[in-house]
Formats: C-alpha cells, structure tokens, sequence
C-alpha cells in the first residue's frame, strides 16, 4: 500500500483522543480482554516514558500503570495558574505538547473563548471534578434522548463507586452560599436524581478531606489523604503532593480512570498521536471504519493503524472535524445541535462584618477549599454554582469577558444587580483588591441544541492536520431568558446573603461545557454508533443527546462511554462478562 | 518601542492603569510589569503560520500583535468619526504608540473596542457577509481582554513567586492546603425515586433505575479500588462490576 507505513500492531479497538470521556470507554473493553489502542493529540503528564514532556517527545507509547508517577505529576503541575493554564504557552491548553510551539488553531467568527485542554485526561485535567447526574428531566421529557434516564443509572452508579463520587466537604464559602439558598427559600437536595429546585453540597469526583483538616493543623498536608482544599483544580490540581499518582484527590480521568484502564492490561496510549484520517473500506452493508491515520506532533511522521473498530473521543470540536476532514457521510447534523451552558457570571462582594455574623471569619477566602462545592439546580433553567478561581482567571472570565459592553456605561437601575459588563480601569482594580471578599457564581444554562450551532469545516485554514474546525455559536432567545432568570436567582442568593456589591457579567460564550455536536438519535445508534457507519464510534460528550439540563457534564459523558463500550463489545467482540446494568437494555440501530 | 507594543500599551493601561493616588502595591498598573509585552508576546504565538505567503515572508507564527494594534487604531477611527468620543483626545504616553487608538482617553478605547466587537463596522459587515467571516475581530478583541486581565492577575509572563497581580489581589499564591473543613451539610446522597414514580423504595427492584442500591456497599470506599490493585487484572476489572450482580 502506498502512502504512510502502516503500524505493525493491530489493536482491537483504536480510540481516537484519551481525553475525560474516552478512558471510561477503555477501561470497560480492556476489562473484557479487548485489545485498546488510544491515539492522543497532546502530552502525557506524570509518566516516567514521558519524563520531559514539553520538550521533548519522549517514548512512543505506555502500557503499564508502572510508568505513571506521582513525583513527575508534583514537578509538572506548578498550580501556577499562567505556568498551567495560559491558553497560550500553558502546560493545559489545545496544542502541542512542544511549549516551544503555538497553540493549534480554531476559527471562531464571533466574540467567545475557547477551554480545552490537549493531553492525557483532556479537558478533565483543568475540570473541578463536579459530578451531578442529568437532570432526569432533561433525558426523559426533553425531545432530544432516544435513551430514559433510567439507562444511564446503572453507570452512574458504578462511576459514583469507583471514582468516587461524593457530597463536596462544607466549607466557610459554602455555608455562605448555603445561608444564601436558605434565607432565599430553598430547600436542600439530598436525593441524586434532581428533578425540583433546591441547593445541596456538589456531588464531586473529588476526594473527601482528610478530618484532620477539621481542626487546627499545622502540617505540610503530604501526610494527609484526599482533597487538603488547597483550590487547584482549575491548574491541574496534583494534591496532595507525594501521594501515589492514583491517589490525587481531584479524580480527572488522567488520575482515576486512565490507570485503571492500564491496570486491565489490554489498554496501550500513544500520547503526541494527532488523528488526521478515520480509514474506510466499503462493507457489506454501509461503510465500514477500518482504521486511523495519525501525525505523530514531534516528528511530524504520518503513520496508520488498522483495527476492527474505531471510536472517536476527540471532543465536541474536534470528532466532527475529524469526521469532516475524513470525508465521512453528512446528514446535516454532523457537528451541529452543539450546547455550551450558556455561561453566566455573578459575584457578590461582602463586607468583613457580614462575614463575621454569617460564617465566623472576616473574608469569603475563595482560594480555599474546593473550586465548586455547593450548587443551586434549577431543572427547566439549568444550575448555579460557587465557582472561585486564583485571581488571574477570577478577573479574567468574571470581569473581563461580556457581551453587554462596559460596566462604566451601563444602567442597571431596576436590576438586581449594582454593575454589569465588563469590568475595567479603577474599577477593575477596585474589584481585584476585594478578592478575597468576593464570592463569584456561575450559572450553567440550560441550553437547547440547534442544528444552527456548531463545528464545520474553514476551509480556507490549514494546519498540519488538514483544515481546521470553525465554531458558530449564538443563544437562543429562550436560552438567553434561561440564562436571566438564572443570574437573577444568583442576584438574590448573594443578596439574601449580605452581599453589599453585586456584578454581573453578562458572559460573552464560553466554549468549555460543550455537548451534543455528534448526537446519539442524530448522527449516532443508540449503542453510539455511527448511523451512517459501520465500526465507528463516538465516546465524547458530543455524543450527549442534549446538554443534560445544565448539570455539568462529565458524569453522563462518561456513563454514556461505559455504556456505549459495552454495545461496541457485544456488536463486534465476544460480548460484556460482566453487564453493569441488571438487565441492559437492547441498543437499537435504527433510531 | 513598536507601533505592536505601543498600541498595545495603550490597551493594557486602560484595563490596569497606574493610579498613583493608591497605597502599596494598589498603586501599580499593568505598565509597572510590562503587561504591553506579555500581550504582544501572546499574540504573536497564538498561531502557527500555514505553509504560503506569511511564512514565506519569514514568520513562524502569524503576526497577530500588529493585527490587533492595527484593528485597535481602525476602532479608534470609527468612534472619532461617528462622533461617540466622550473624552478629550490627548497626547499619547511615553510607553504608547501614535496612532488614534493611543490618543483617545481610557474609557474611549474601551469604546473603541465595543465598536470592533458589537456594534460597529466589522460586526456589520459580519451580518452583511456572512461568508466572510468578520467575526474573528470580535474573538481577537475578546481574546485580547482576556488575556490582559488574566496575565494582569497572575504569573503569566511574571514569573517571580509572588506577581504583581496576586499581590493586588492579596493572593498568597499556590498552596499546599487549607484547614478549612467544615463538616457536610449532606452526609451521603440517597438514590431517590423519580418520574412522579410509584413510590417504590430505594430497593424496589422491578424498576430499573432504581434495581441497583444507593450504596454499592465496600465498593464505595475509595480504599476498595486502591486495594484491588494488588490483584491481578482481571480480577480487579471483575471486583469493579460491583457486589450485587
Ligand atoms: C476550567 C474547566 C472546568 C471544568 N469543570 C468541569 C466540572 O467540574 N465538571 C464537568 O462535568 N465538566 C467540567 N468541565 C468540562 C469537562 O472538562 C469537559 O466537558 C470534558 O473533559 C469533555 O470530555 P470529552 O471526552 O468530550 O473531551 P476532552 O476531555 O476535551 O477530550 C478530548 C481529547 O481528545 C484529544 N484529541 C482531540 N483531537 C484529537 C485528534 N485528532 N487525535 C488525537 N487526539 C485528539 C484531545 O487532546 C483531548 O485529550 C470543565 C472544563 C474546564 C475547562
């Protein structure tokens, strides 16, 4: 065959990225003694085959849980957040692992920013581990799922044991958001399947603190085991440091799921592998996966690997681009019907007596403790929920980013809240230097896909891997109402609190929650595979239905994948030994 | 000083301006850490140069820090001209470049940048033309507040211990924990019924959602797994199945 050498091996099943959902996926058909090659785009972080992995490229592949090193992970993640997180020259950013090169490109014709993260564990190694569950209306009454709610229990479960999946700890942040959902009128929410209004601790893949932390402690917090509340999730979030690398608290996929999958010894992961190409023959029925094409990003070589089965993890962007640049068939959903959550930022500063009276001390401290432990869920909206961050990306996403113009020149008369906009000059400053008394929100809309919005093809823009993905995103009307009634409730909350200074951004998109771009019931079975392919498959959160009600989204990303591995070994292996469901229901092909 | 970086101070002064009346570190503005050059830098490696004219012309990466200078002075332009200029334009500073964007005062580049993203010539055009897309001066714009505002605040281009921008913020910078734990405010979540259901029990088994216990017993200890790995694979992939299949 002509063109690029083929590889030699030939796995089973080669999965295209090993990014937050794609792991979930390896781990159950490794578990089934199927053979897993995983290609993906970015760096292995914490590996010993990959010891200096921004400056140089490093071993081909790793296959043993062995290779991975909690002393690496404590040298690589700084929890600096410009060092881990520029989206520029950070370690955690869309690019290649070489920091002596630039990001890989998007073409994005609108106001936004763009969050994802290349690299083992993927956009996970930046996420704050929250792990809600759907909101049960959002599959079972919304049009978009051909799938009940009742489907996914089952892998919700198993996820909730294994990562595990947990009540965040209370914290003074949280009891002071907590306070405010009270004196507001909410209930707290004890039960995991959400369907009415109420604030409850965020159920996280974080975990718990060591009690230790519950009193006085002068230790270095190397002695301790789970979250030390040290708030850096948003950086990579390697603590406690010195522990062994699967003990990290913060359960990103690079920590939890990938050395389980390694554990099964089925699973390999090619870290620097760009997939350009999915392979096709024709079949006996439609067409028919065969393969992958990929660039490995150090030495730019082209090399392919055949497999009986080809799944694509590349996310929300990138699995329709990829789908795209390979030529695959286009019903017009390809890419399309994708959801963001629809951000919003809300922030409310306090004033040190306040916080006295309502959580003993005379600051909000939103660097301490977890990134997001409390929420609000609003079934219908979407959700609220604390979300602190170090000051740069605190100043960044909350009073930097707006598609409502200039604080300085807004009337908010009539508005719940004081400011609005973005926030610059004295202001600005006056905002930054009230860090630690301010408590920042985030609302999660609860947006509706539309074959409108989505990932196509720029065709005028090539990089190495063909031409790069462009990205069209705008709210619905209703969306946008969603959205206010979300930041009013957040208004009132910090209100009911004591806030004595509100803001709201009025968030410009924020592409960092995406869903949907490669729907199960639009492009894919029921099983996740490909309606207009045979052997192909998509286990990443464009494989959602919908954006699961505004609940963040990983959970059910990865619940999906595990399903989803479990019809891929049934359709084309020997089947699953051990079904995680009781009685699974049949996929169907033709949804 | 470039025409890029000038313009670019321009920028960046106006987000974080110096303000001399301040205490302590407050006084400082981005100029004080060279924020102009972080930016510039930034924007100069966002993107790769593709094979054709601009790497021929010898750049590895695009250009984008005179871009934007370039798109801020057409901003500029565009609000003189519409008559919205609601400052008095001004000699530029020392660190500035010449060009309108840097004449106009603080409030009025933001203005000017308004124009570029929302409502003036280019979103315009963008609405006119859709198949060329204009948009991506509303993402360089956005993409340009956000990075001054997130490398204003953080060790981005700084890399002493304790920035400039934490200290504003009275940020100690990475930590290696908190004892700040306050108990839980919900102890487990219960696997509640849902769907106006039957009022079936959370071990009611004939309804699959709820057939599987709130509490995979042993299997939620975190420990469980951690123990596991001791055993060989494919037991451990068959302990994860759960206890009561
Ligand atoms: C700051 C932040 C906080 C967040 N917090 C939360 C949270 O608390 N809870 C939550 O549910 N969600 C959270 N999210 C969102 C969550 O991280 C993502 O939704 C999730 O990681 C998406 O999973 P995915 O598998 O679809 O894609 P990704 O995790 O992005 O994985 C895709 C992988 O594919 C790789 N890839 C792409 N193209 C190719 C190619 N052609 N060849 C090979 N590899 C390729 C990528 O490098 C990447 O590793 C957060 C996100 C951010 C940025």
């Amino acid at each position: 065959m002509s063109g690029p050498d083929a590889d030699t091996r030939e796995p089973d099943v080669v999965v295209v990225g090993a990014g937050g959902d794609a792991p979930a996926l390896a781990w159950r058909l490794g578990q089934q003694g199927i053979d897993v090659l995983m290609l993906e785009a970015g760096p292995f972080h914490g590996n010993e085959r990959f010891p200096n992995p921004h400056a140089e490229r490093g071993e081909g592949a790793s296959r043993s849980p062995a290779d991975l090193s909690g002393d690496l992970l404590d040298e690589q993640f700084t929890a600096r957040e410009g060092d881990m997180g520029s989206p520029v020259d950070g370690k955690l950013r869309w690019g290649p692992a070489d920091a002596d090169r630039a990001p890989w490109a998007r073409t994005v014709p609108q106001t936004g920013v763009i969050s994802q993260v290349a690299g083992v564990g993927g956009t996970t190694l930046h996420y704050y581990g929250n792990h809600p569950r759907a909101f049960v209306p959002a599959i079972n009454d919304q049009p978009h799922w051909p799938l009940d709610y009742g489907d996914l229990v089952p892998y919700y479960q198993y996820l909730e044991d294994v990562h595990p999946v947990k009540p965040a700890p209370t914290t003074p942040k949280a009891e002071l958001f907590y306070e405010g959902a009270r004196r507001a009128g909410y209930d707290l929410t004890t039960g995991l399947n959400v369907e009415e209004e109420g604030y409850r601790p965020f159920p996280n893949a974080i975990l718990q603190p060591d009690e230790a932390l519950q009193g006085e402690y002068d230790g270095d917090f190397r002695d301790l085991s789970g979250d030390t509340l040290a708030a850096h999730e948003h950086q990579g979030g390697p603590h406690p440091r010195g522990a062994d690398f699967e003990r990290r608290a913060k359960r990103g996929s690079l920590v939890s799921l990938v050395p389980k999958a390694l554990d099964t010894g089925h699973v390999e992961i090619r870290p620097n592998a760009f997939a350009t190409q999915v392979l096709t023959r024709a079949g006996p029925g439609p067409l028919e996966a065969c393969g992958v094409e990929y660039r490995d990003t150090w030495t730019g070589r082209a090399r392919r690997v055949f497999a009986d089965v080809v799944v694509l993890s590349a996310g929300c962007i990138e699995t329709p681009r990829l789908w795209l640049n390979s030529g695959l068939p286009d019903d017009g959903w390809v890419g399309r019907g994708l959801t963001t959550h629809h951000f919003d930022f809300v922030s409310g500063r306090f004033d040190a007596d306040t916080l006295e009276e309502i959580i003993g001390q005379r600051a909000v401290e939103p660097h301490q403790g977890q990134a997001a432990g409390s929420r609000l869920d609003v079934p219908g909206a979407g959700g609220i929920a604390v979300n602190t961050f170090a000051p740069g990306i605190t100043a960044a996403s909350m009073y930097s980013e707006s598609v409502n113009g200039f604080a300085f020149e807004n009337d908010t008369s009539g508005e719940p809240w004081d400011t609005e906009g973005r926030v610059v000059g004295q202001q600005l400053k006056d905002e930054m230097s009230d860090y630690r008394r301010t408590l920042t929100l985030i609302c999660h809309t609860d947006d509706r896909p539309r074959q409108d919005n989505g990932v196509s093809l720029d065709p005028s823009t090539e990089d190495e891997h063909g031409p790069i993905a462009r990205l069209d995103w705008s709210p619905h009307p209703e969306d946008d109402e969603r959205r206010l009634d979300l930041a009013r409730r957040s208004a009132r909350l910090l209100e009911e609190a004591g806030a004595e200074h509100i803001h709201r951004s009025a968030a410009a998109p924020i592409f960092l929650h995406m869903q949907s771009s490669m729907a199960i019931g639009k492009v894919l079975d029921t099983g996740g595979e490909a309606l207009s392919a045979d052997r192909l498959f998509v286990a990443d959160h464009s494989a959602l239905a919908n954006g699961v009600g505004g609940a963040n989204p990983t959970h059910t990303g990865q619940a999906l994948a595990l399903r989803t591995a479990e019809h891929l070994a049934d359709r084309y292996f020997d089947g699953v030994a051990d079904p995680i469901p009781a009685d699974p229901t049949p996929a169907s092909a033709d949804d | 000083m470039s025409y890029a970086r000038g313009t670019i101070a321009a920028l960046v002064d106006a987000v974080v301006p110096g303000t001399p009346g301040a205490e302590g570190v407050q006084a400082d503005g981005a100029l004080d850490i060279d924020l102009d050059e972080t930016v510039e830098t930034a924007f100069n490696e966002l993107q790769e140069a593709p094979e054709g004219p601009v790497r021929s012309l010898g750049y590895e990466t695009m250009p984008f820090a005179p871009v934007l200078a370039l798109l801020l002075d057409i901003g500029a332009l565009e609000l003189v001209l519409r008559r919205e200029r609601e400052e008095s334009l001004r000699s530029p500073k020392d660190a500035y470049a010449g060009g309108p964007f840097s004449r106009l005062g603080p409030e009025d580049r933001m203005r000017a940048v308004r124009l570029l993203e929302a409502d003036g010539l280019f979103p315009a055009l963008d609405e006119r033309y859709p198949d060329v897309p204009f948009g991506i001066v509303a993402y360089l714009m956005q993409g340009a507040m956000f990075i001054t505002a997130m490398a204003a605040y953080s060790d981005w281009g700084d890399d002493t211990e304790r920035p400039q921008g934490w200290r504003q913020a009275d940020y100690p910078g990475p930590a290696e924990g908190y004892a700040v734990h306050m108990g839980y405010e919900v102890e487990e979540f219960v696997e509640n019924d849902y769907g106006g259901g039957d009022g079936a029990e959370e071990d009611d088994t004939d309804d699959g959602a709820t057939a599987m216990a709130a509490d995979g017993g042993d299997d939620s200890d975190p420990e469980a797994w951690f123990d596991d790995r001791s055993r060989s694979a494919d037991e451990a992939g068959d302990a994860e199945g759960g206890a009561d299949r």
